[in-house]
């Protein structure tokens, strides 16, 4: 779970997101707001990726920006937040998928079987030594889940997940997120898309004029 | 003649590849400090080298001499008018030029890669290294840009080298003295030899990119 208390944030000197206060757990929480409304800032301050200019950001009850190095570490391996557009690494996309568990100095054979579980399960395993920079828009995105998905995370920060996938995988994907919500993992997607937010969230955060206003059930947002 | 030219050019090219060596070893780990985290003394180091990557041969090639000269305080070493001397004033030459392209390469990866990096569970060290494995093709032309300001620089190569025959007499210098004296198509000939180098050195530092 991601607590967010009395944050401010500000890229130079006029803030973005002025006192938030929000918390993303259990299930799935949806972010809706306009373009430039700072629902991608919200995104990487919950993963601990900008530090908050005042207030204090807490990944399962610890303050990564006043903890130690190896606590901090600890407690950004709890979050993974996939960006909107994939970031690909050179190589293949089993060398993608297999990134976040080599920096962990996972074992090779357990490297080697957990990329293929997750390839598997997002329907890309015929991709695995294909150059993941040469793949399409909708490809490179569930390439990106799928690296996320691998190191399996606590807490998924999700960014306009949807926005290049076809109608097949638009089905797939919200199964998918279900399975995860089973399983206990704590979702945020930021989207544009009303139908997904309505079909997934638990809740909603409208992001909009600097301001987070929090609404527990969908059905409120009209 | 031909033996003298195939000397001149083994030796710009030992020089000025020295030299390129020398200035990515520090310059590359500089750009990386400039871009790992933003802070005003960081910033202020960027605008120094920008500030600096036009600066005229002639004033380090000058600033180099009174150091290395005898009565100067790195006299010691005895290096002046040795090509290690030519070496070391186009490594400070390129230094800025290398440190501000890289910083720049190096910025522009770090909204991807560093934080794709750091979000998935990279250390920050780990961030940095994957940052840079994933800006080399671009760093690569970098260091190309640099190694050819060194070829093609007659400054430091005159007033650190001296163009002694036969020890440190490089390309540049052998053509501002064959136009010296008037000799215009033995200047010509190793004008093009210089630029056929510095082409052929760009195609492979291109071809070598592009399958890194």
């Amino acid at each position: 779970m991601i607590e967010l208390k009395n944050v401010s944030f500000a890229y130079v000197s006029e803030d973005v997101l002025r006192n938030v206060n929000l918390a993303f757990g259990p299930g799935v929480t949806a972010i809706i707001g306009p373009n430039g409304s700072g629902k991608t800032t919200l995104l990487k301050l919950a993963a601990a990726i900008y530090r908050p200019r005042v207030g204090e950001v807490l990944i399962d009850g610890v303050n990564p920006w006043s903890a130690s190095e190896t606590v901090k570490l600890l407690a950004r391996r709890n979050v993974v937040y996939v960006h909107e557009k994939p970031i690909m690494l050179r190589g293949s996309v089993a060398d993608n998928v297999a990134y976040g568990l080599r920096v962990r100095n996972v074992p090779a054979e357990e490297v080697a079987a957990r990329t293929e579980e997750v390839l598997e399960l997002l329907g890309i395993k015929h991709l695995a030594h294909e150059k993941a920079q040469t793949l399409s828009a909708g490809q490179q995105q569930k390439v990106a889940l799928a690296r996320a998905l691998a190191v399996r995370p606590k807490n998924l920060l999700l960014d306009e997940p949807t926005a290049n996938l076809d109608k097949n995988g638009w089905e797939t994907f919200i199964e998918l997120i279900k399975e995860l919500v089973r399983e206990g993992v704590c979702i945020a997607i930021a989207t544009h898309d009303r139908l997904l937010a309505m079909r997934l969230a638990d809740r909603i955060a409208l992001v909009e004029n600097k301001i987070v206003t929090f609404v527990e059930s969908p059905e409120h947002t009209g | 003649m031909w033996q003298e030219v195939a000397e001149v050019v083994m030796r710009s090219l030992f020089i000025s590849g020295t030299a390129t060596v020398l200035a990515t070893s520090w310059s590359i780990p500089i750009a990386m400090i400039i871009t790992a985290k933003e802070s005003e003394f960081r910033r202020a180091l960027l605008d120094v080298a920008n500030a600096l990557v036009a600066i005229p041969t002639v004033i380090i090639g000058l600033v180099l001499y009174l150091l290395f000269s005898r009565s100067g305080p790195l006299g010691f070493f005895g290096i002046l008018y040795t090509p290690i001397a030519i070496a070391i004033g186009q490594a400070v030459l390129i230094t800025p030029l290398i440190i501000s392209l890289s910083a720049s390469v190096l910025r522009e990866t770090r909204s991807g890669i560093w934080e794709m990096a750091v979000s998935i569970g990279a250390t920050e060290r780990q961030a940095l290294v994957t940052m840079v494995a994933e800006s080399f093709p671009k760093l690569l032309t970098t260091i190309l840009l640099g190694f050819n300001r060194t070829i093609g620089e007659l400054g430091v190569a005159l007033m650190l080298g001296g163009n002694i025959k036969g020890f440190t007499r490089v390309m540049t210098t052998v053509i501002a003295l064959e136009v010296s004296k008037g000799e215009f198509e033995f200047a010509l000939t190793l004008a093009g030899i210089l630029l056929l180098v510095t082409f052929a050195v760009t195609a492979i530092v291109r071809k070598a990119s592009k399958t890194a």
